[in-house]
C-alpha cells in the first residue's frame, strides 16, 4: 500500500543543512497498523508528510497505492491526497469558525458531491465517533478529546484506504487518549484502513502491528 | 462551495462587518462624487449651438448721453458700418444684455388656461446667427420681413418644442407667449453659459440693431487675427460711439474661465476619492495578508484535505468578492433611494450610471488587492504551515 524506495529529506536554509531523513526503505501492506516512534526532532513527522504527499523528498521514491508520485504540486496529486488520504494531527487543527459539521465536511468539499451527501456522509462519520450530538458546536466548545474525534470523522469521511495520524493522543489525558486508540484501532481492523501513526506513548504503539523506530533521520532495524 | 464561503463569512460576521462597513461607506461616496461627474460631463458632447473661436463681444457702454432714438439708431448703423470695413471683420450681430458666460438670464413663463409655458430668451438681431453660427434645423432666421409683423416672430430651440409641443409641427403657428406668437424657426440649442450647463427651453426674440437696447456686439474676426487687432476695434468704437466706457472680450476665453468654475471643483472631489480608493485599497490589501497570515495552518490543512492551489486562491479571492458584492448589495440598497424617490431633479439615468461605475470601480479595486495575497496563500507549502503551532 505505502512503499518508500532510498528515500532522504534534507532541509536547506541559508545557513544550516539538517538531514530530517535518511535513506528510508519502508513497505507498509494493506490493512497494516504502523506506528512510528523515535526522540523529538529525528524526523517523524517529516516522514509522514512524505508519504501524505504534502513534502517532497530531496531523493528517493514514494509509491502510494500502486502509484508513483510525479509532481506534488498539481492538481492530480490534490486529488489523489483527498481520495485515498485521511490525515490526523496532534494540534487537531480543526478550522475555529467552522461548526463541527462543516469542519467534518471539508474533504468531500473538494469531491464533485452534492451538499446533501456531505451532509449525510458527515453525520454518518460523526455518529462513528460518537460526536453526533455534537454536530452545531464550534470546536472551542469541545474538549481535546471530543476535538480530536471530529478530526477523526473529518479523517475519515471520504473513506480513505490510508491513515496518517501524527501524535493523535500527544495533546491528549490518557483516557481521552485511549478513546481516540480505540477508535483507530477500530477503523483498522473493521474497515481494513491501512494507518501509519507517529507516537510517543509505548503503549499506545504496543496496540499496533508493528513498530518502526528513528533515530536522526534514520530507521533503527 | 459558495455555500461553503458564505458560511465562513457569516460565522465572523465580527470581523467582515468592518470590512463590508468601508467598502459599503466607500460606494457611497464613489456613488456620491461619480452621479456629480457624470451630471456635469454629461453634456459635454451636445453642441452649445454656437461658436466661441475668433468670437469678440463688445459690451456698449449703457449711458445713451441723451442721443434720441434716431441718433442712437444712426450711430449704430455707423458702428456697424465702420466695423465692417474693418479689415479681420467678418461679420457684426447684436444683441440685448444677455451674452454667453454673463452668467445673467432673462425667462418668462406664461399661463393659457392652464397650459404653461415657460422659457428664458434672448433679443437678437438678424446678423447674430451668422456671427455665432446658430444652428437653424428648421423654417427659418429673422430677416427684413420681421420688422413689421403682424405676429410678433420667434425662435425656439428643439428642447423647447420637444418639452411643450412634442410630436406636433409647430413650425409657423401661434402660441401664446406674452401675447400672440408666431413660430418661424427652430435651432439645435443655445446653451450660452456652456457645455456644462443643462438643455432648457430657450428662445430668440427679434430686436434690430438700431434699437438702443441693443447694447452687446458680437464680431466674427477672420481666423488669425492676432490680439493686437483689439486696439483698432477700440479706436473705431470709441471715434463712433463717443465714450470710453466699453469693453472688448475675447469668447474664447471667457469660456474657458466659465468652464474652469465647474472642472476645479469636479477635479478636486475626483482627486479626493482617488485618494479614499487608495487608502480603502490599502485597508483591504493590509486586512486580508492579516487574515491570510493568521490562517495559514487553515491552508495547510485545506491543502492536505485534497484543495488544489488554484483552489486555495479561488476560495480567499473568492471570500472578498462574496463580502464585496454583500457591500454593494447594501451601497445599492440606499443609493437606489435617490432616484427611486426622485431626491434630486436631473435626469435619473445618471444615478444608475453613477451605481454601474462605482460598484465597477470598487470590484476591479478589491480584485486586485485579492488577487496578491490570494496567490501568496496559495503558495503556502502544506507541510509547513501544518507544523507552525
Ligand atoms: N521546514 C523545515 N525547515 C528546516 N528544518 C526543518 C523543517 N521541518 C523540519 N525540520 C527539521 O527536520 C528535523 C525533523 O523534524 P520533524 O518535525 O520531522 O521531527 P519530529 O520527529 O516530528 O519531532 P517532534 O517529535 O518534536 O514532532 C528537525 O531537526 C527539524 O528541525
Ligand atoms: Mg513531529
Amino acid at each position: 500500500m505505502i512503499s518508500l524506495d532510498q528515500v532522504s529529506k534534507v532541509y536547506r536554509t541559508k545557513t544550516i543543512e539538517t538531514t530530517a531523513l535518511n535513506n528510508i526503505n519502508l513497505e507498509v501492506p494493506k490493512g497494516e497498523f504502523l506506528s512510528i516512534m523515535g526522540p523529538s526532532g529525528c524526523g517523524k513527522s517529516t516522514l509522514l508528510n512524505i508519504i501524505g504527499l504534502l513534502d517532497e523528498p530531496s531523493h528517493g521514491q514514494v509509491t502510494i497505492a500502486g502509484q508513483q508520485v510525479q509532481k506534488y504540486a498539481s492538481k492530480t496529486t490534490s486529488r489523489f491526497r483527498n481520495e485515498k488520504l485521511g490525515f490526523i494531527f496532534q494540534s487537531f487543527h480543526l478550522i475555529p469558525d467552522l461548526r463541527v459539521i462543516d469542519n467534518v465536511e471539508l474533504p468531500l468539499l473538494y469531491r464533485n458531491v452534492s451538499s446533501k451527501e456531505r451532509r449525510r456522509l458527515s453525520e454518518e462519520a460523526l455518529e462513528s465517533v460518537g460526536l453526533k450530538n455534537r454536530m452545531s458546536h464550534f470546536p472551542n466548545q469541545l474538549s481535546g478529546g471530543q476535538k480530536q474525534r471530529v478530526a477523526i470523522a473529518r479523517a475519515i469521511v471520504g473513506k480513505p484506504q490510508i491513515i496518517l495520524a501524527d501524535e493523535p493522543t500527544g495533546n491528549l489525558d490518557s483516557v481521552m487518549g485511549n478513546d481516540v486508540m480505540d477508535i483507530l484501532l477500530d477503523l483498522n481492523k473493521k474497515g481494513e484502513t491501512t494507518i501509519v501513526m507517529v507516537t510517543h506513548d509505548e503503549n499506545m504503539a504496543r496496540k499496533t502491528n508493528r513498530l518502526v523506530r528513528l533515530y536522526d533521520g534514520s530507521q533503527i532495524k | 462551495m459558495i455555500g461553503h464561503i458564505l458560511k465562513l463569512i457569516w460565522n465572523k460576521k465580527g470581523n467582515n462587518s468592518l470590512l463590508i462597513i468601508e467598502i459599503f461607506l466607500s460606494f457611497l461616496v464613489l456613488f456620491a462624487v461619480l452621479s456629480y461627474v457624470i451630471y456635469n460631463t454629461d453634456r459635454l458632447n451636445l453642441p452649445t449651438g454656437f461658436d466661441t473661436e475668433n468670437r469678440w463681444l463688445i459690451y456698449l457702454d449703457r449711458n445713451d448721453k441723451d442721443m434720441d432714438s434716431l441718433a442712437n439708431a444712426q450711430m449704430r448703423i455707423n458702428l456697424k458700418n465702420e466695423l465692417l470695413a474693418m479689415s479681420n471683420i467678418e461679420s457684426v450681430g447684436f444683441s440685448f444684455s444677455v451674452s454667453p458666460y454673463s452668467n445673467g438670464t432673462w425667462s418668462s413663463s406664461y399661463d393659457d388656461l392652464g397650459f404653461e409655458i415657460g422659457s428664458r430668451f434672448c433679443k437678437v438681431d438678424i446678423d447674430f446667427e451668422k456671427t455665432m453660427n446658430i444652428n437653424v434645423v428648421k423654417g427659418r432666421w429673422f430677416d427684413e420681413t420681421d420688422i413689421n409683423p403682424t405676429y410678433e416672430p420667434m425662435i425656439v430651440n428643439e428642447f423647447f418644442l420637444n418639452k411643450y409641443f412634442p410630436d406636433v409641427n409647430m413650425l409657423d403657428s401661434i402660441i401664446p407667449f406674452g401675447g400672440d406668437k408666431k413660430i418661424i424657426g427652430v435651432v439645435d440649442d443655445y446653451r450660452y453659459n456652456g457645455v456644462f450647463e443643462e438643455e432648457q427651453s430657450t428662445t430668440f426674440f427679434f430686436q434690430p440693431y438700431t434699437n438702443k437696447d441693443a447694447q452687446i456686439v458680437y464680431l466674427k474676426l477672420s481666423p488669425g487675427t492676432p490680439k493686437s487687432f483689439e486696439e483698432d476695434v477700440s479706436k473705431t468704437v470709441e471715434s463712433i460711439t463717443k465714450s470710453t466706457s466699453f469693453v472688448i472680450q475675447d469668447l474664447q476665453a471667457m469660456e474657458s474661465r466659465n468652464s474652469r468654475q465647474t472642472w476645479i471643483p469636479m477635479i478636486a472631489l475626483l482627486s479626493i476619492s482617488g485618494f479614499l480608493c487608495i487608502n480603502v485599497a490599502l485597508g483591504l490589501f493590509g486586512v486580508l495578508w492579516y487574515n491570510i497570515n493568521n490562517r495559514r495552518s487553515e491552508i495547510g490543512l485545506r491543502r492536505a484535505l485534497g484543495a488544489s492551489r488554484p483552489g486555495i486562491a479561488a476560495q480567499f479571492t473568492g471570500e472578498v468578492l462574496v463580502l464585496t458584492l454583500l457591500a454593494i448589495v447594501i451601497g445599492v440598497f440606499f443609493a437606489i433611494q435617490v432616484p427611486l424617490l426622485k431626491l434630486i431633479d436631473i435626469p435619473q439615468i445618471i444615478f444608475y450610471k453613477s451605481m454601474a461605475f462605482s460598484a465597477l470601480i470598487i470590484l476591479v479595486i478589491v480584485t486586485i488587492c485579492a488577487l496578491y495575497p490570494s496567490g501568496q496563500a496559495s503558495r503556502i507549502q502544506p507541510a509547513f504551515a501544518l507544523h507552525e503551532d
